[in-house]
């Protein structure tokens, strides 16, 4: 070694850190990784008066409702530029282990008990002591922990006013509902969702009708007469669909409405920021447990629809037959992301309703009873004409009067009202259905 | 560090690591070979310019440390010269596979191998083979089908450290004209070598390194330092590397030879020049101009307007027979279009070689160091 290389050792720079060499006589640094170890269990206290905080949505902070502290939560806004992740075989793998489905022990440090958590909860409040605490289950993968989440927009208020203002909507609900209706607490929850990015390329292939006006001459009639033809042609094409943010739920239908959460998942992904435990003290949030690979199976055989749907919208006639296609997905990615959601469960007369918010935006979905006479009573009223018409008819035309051209008035009159009566009664269904 | 050993000279009498050998060169082009005592005064393979005298030689006098031996044996070099010569249609006269096989002489050129000691710091890009995921889906008779499809790619990561290792037998240039080399002979299939033993060689010649190792280590620096690269991108498990540098010291370096075989053979051209040809001794590439004969061409075109003349004056006497016979117009005019058509065809042997030969450019074996 020369005397100036002796006099300077080589050092490595800062953030590497020194890795596994396989061949002896070689060092190998590399940088080090930005979260090198999983996120810890976070107990949430006030500094200044010891009492549990939590995130306050209005102060934008970890607030201590007793004697007013707020610490600010370190926000790093992402929006829709928050990392993607590729479909690796590795992460493929791991994200199918899931997280297992035995329950943690978390030793609370206020009191000394012992907690169970519940599969899937990221965060628990002490029974013993009301301490919140963050981060109880930890995924060992880096990229299939949470990376980054949706704060709440609104507080349990607001939303609380947005579930009576929405229960007071429609007219086939019992007329008190809003009024009388006592809504439980309404509990904010971060829930686990995938996001998926890709791009598709279509091709299709069918027999595409064309219509065209042939003039024949009719002997029968002895005149000429014009007639549609369909003229079939095999066609072919292609389009190009890039899908953003394609949002598929990452819990089970076991615990929660699918329908109901679909309703509210208008979610700006704008609001995106980076995962900072505090937003989650006090608030209770799961972890996904549809994989990312089931979610990924729901999320692209709604994307291939759309793209047959593009591809329908690409042929030019309304005449199609023998269609198929194929589309190629690239540039596959995802996210893990938390979205806030209020959750809530009402009671009218004997039942138990379930309604839910985004905590985001305010959309409102959820179950809603219905005042059956009132629907009876509009089916009722939709038959009637129909009814009544045919009743008049029919002795008319015994008595062989006008009674043909009554009767098929109330027969067209009757069909119409049945159709609109199975629509409501559909929809009155829906509206309890959970 | 660099080599700072000057290279020892050795003159015709002292021995070198084999006994069987010694120097000799060609006054012509200044190439040198280790031959053997029968072998003096032969032409010189790559110049045929001159015959090879014996002479004091500058050079190492450590033996090679590898060979890679000839694969191409006396048959297939027929074959190699037949394709070679059919593809021209005037040839020179001397231009048969039969002269080009008899011409052949077989040789080993040199290349150096380097040993050297390594220490100092490196960094690199380094790649990661990964595989990802990727879906195809199929909509037909209102089904779909999916087919998963593998991806490969290359994860890149920054990678440094310190290294303190030894690189053995990194190939670097032995001789001036080694890029024309390449260009003669090709690639070699390097790992296809033996370690060097006296006599495997056998009746083959031995050129000389020209190009000495205190000149070719700041060539061979490169492609040792590709060899470093290759041991941190395995040390630092990765599969793939870009942007590799190195700060370190080069210490104990020791060159030894590589030998690689060609052929060299030659043919005489209209102008009595020599044209060498070179053929890998492994894969049978072969190269050098392969040059069409003009003067036999000439000549082709001299007998076959000849022809068209004699054609053509048939034709006027044809002609001067119709006064008389006017039947003899019919054969006149045949014989004045088989003439001109035949003049026609003789301007072809008279153009080809010229542009044949304008079209072979391709790499020509170099002069030798005395150019």
């Amino acid at each position: 070694m020369s005397e100036e290389n002796k006099k300077s050792v080589w050092t490595p720079p800062e953030q590497y850190q020194q890795v596994e060499s396989t061949i002896p006589g070689v060092d190998v640094f590399a940088p080090i990784p930005k979260t090198a170890v999983p996120d810890s269990p976070k107990k949430y206290a006030c500094p200044n008066c010891g009492a549990t905080t939590a995130y306050d949505v209005a102060a934008g902070g970890v607030a201590c409702e007793y004697c007013g502290y707020i610490a600010p939560v370190h926000t790093v806004h992402v929006g829709r530029t928050a990392e993607e992740f590729e479909f690796t075989l590795d992460t493929i793998s791991q994200s199918e282990r899931g997280w297992g489905d035995k329950r943690q022990v978390l030793h609370c440090e206020s009191c000394g008990a012992e907690l169970s958590i519940p599969f899937g909860a990221l965060t628990s409040t002490c029974p013993y002591c009301a301490s919140n605490h963050v981060n109880v289950t930890i995924s060992l993968n880096e990229e299939l922990r949470p990376r980054f989440l949706i704060p709440f927009k609104i507080d349990a208020a607001q939303s609380k006013q947005l579930v009576i203002n929405w229960l007071g909507k429609g007219w086939y609900h019992p007329d008190d509902l809003a009024a009388n209706t006592v809504v439980g607490r309404l509990t904010g929850i971060y829930l686990p969702f995938w996001t998926f990015d890709t791009e598709v390329d279509a091709l299709w292939r069918a027999e595409v009708g064309y219509e065209h006006t042939v003039r024949h001459y009719n002997p029968s009639q002895k005149r000429w007469e014009t007639r549609t033809k369909i003229v079939w042609r095999w066609q072919n094409g292609d389009i190009q669909l890039s899908i953003d943010d394609f949002l598929v739920t990452g819990s089970s239908p076991r615990r929660i409405s699918l329908r109901i959460l679909k309703e509210i998942s208008n979610f700006v992904m704008n609001g995106l920021v980076a995962y900072e435990p505090d937003y989650l003290a006090g608030w209770q949030a799961q972890v996904y447990e549809t994989t990312l690979t089931e979610a990924w199976e729901v999320g692209k055989s709604a994307i291939r629809e759309q793209a047959k749907k593009a591809c329908y919208q690409d042929i030019p006639t309304n005449h199609i037959r023998n269609f198929s296609m194929s589309a190629d997905f690239r540039d596959e990615s995802w996210r893990y992301v938390l979205l806030p959601v209020y959750m809530a469960a009402y009671r009218s007369g004997d039942e138990a309703y379930q309604v839910m918010v985004n905590g985001q935006t305010g959309a409102v979905a959820g179950q809603k009873p219905v005042a059956w006479w009132k629907i009876w009573l509009a089916i009722g009223a939709m038959l009637a004409p129909g009814v009544l018409l045919g009743l008049i008819g029919l002795p008319l035309l015994l008595l062989g009067g006008s009674g043909v051209i009554l009767l098929a008035m109330g027969f067209i009159l009757f069909v119409l009202g049945g159709i609109f009566s199975f629509l409501l009664y559909r929809k009155a269904e829906q509206s309890e259905a959970k | 560090m660099t080599p700072t050993a000057t290279t020892p000279v050795f003159d015709e009498n002292q021995a070198l690591w084999t006994e069987n050998h010694q120097a000799a060169g060609c006054l012509q082009c200044g190439r040198v070979y280790l031959v053997q005592s029968d072998q003096i005064g032969q032409i010189c393979p790559l110049c045929r310019k001159a015959r090879l005298e014996p002479q004091p030689v500058r050079m190492r006098a450590a033996e090679p440390e590898r060979i890679l031996p000839f694969r191409i044996d006396k048959n297939e070099l027929t074959t190699i010269y037949s394709n070679a010569v059919s593809r021209i249609w005037i040839k020179p006269v001397d231009f048969t596979p039969e002269s080009l096989l008899r011409n052949t002489i077989p040789l080993f050129w040199p290349l150096w191998l380097v040993d050297s000691d390594i220490e100092g710091h490196w960094q690199m890009e380094a790649g990661f083979d990964y595989q990802v995921e990727s879906s195809q889906e199929f909509y037909n008779g209102g089904q779909w089908r999916s087919r998963k499809q593998v991806e490969g790619r290359v994860h890149w990561e920054p990678r440094l450290g310190k290294i303190q290792t030894h690189v053995d037998n990194v190939s670097a240039q032995a001789l001036e004209e080694y890029q024309n080399r390449v260009q003669m002979t090709g690639l070699y299939p390097l790992q296809q070598s033996r370690p060097y033993s006296p006599g495997l060689e056998n009746q083959a010649l031995l050129e000389v390194p020209d190009f000495p190792p205190e000149d070719a280590w700041p060539l061979a620096q490169p492609a040792v330092d590709q060899a470093v690269g290759e041991i941190c991108v395995e040390a630092a498990r990765a599969q793939h590397s870009r942007n590799f540098s190195i700060k370190a010291d080069y210490s104990n370096l020791n060159w030894t030879q590589f030998l690689l075989p060609l052929y060299a053979t030659h043919y005489t051209d209209d102008e009595g020049q020599p044209q060498i040809l070179i053929i890998n001794g492994v894969t049978g590439a072969l190269k050098g101009p392969l040059l069409a004969s003009s003067k036999r061409g000439s000549r082709i075109a001299g007998i076959v307007g000849g022809v068209a003349g004699g054609l053509l004056a048939l034709a006027l006497i044809g002609l001067l027979l119709t006064m008389v016979f006017p039947p003899a117009s019919i054969i006149a005019g045949i014989l004045g279009v088989l003439g001109l058509l035949t003049g026609i065809g003789a301007l072809f042997p008279l153009v080809q070689p010229g542009q044949w030969n304008r079209n072979q450019t391709g790499p020509r074996i170099a002069k030798g160091p005395r150019f």
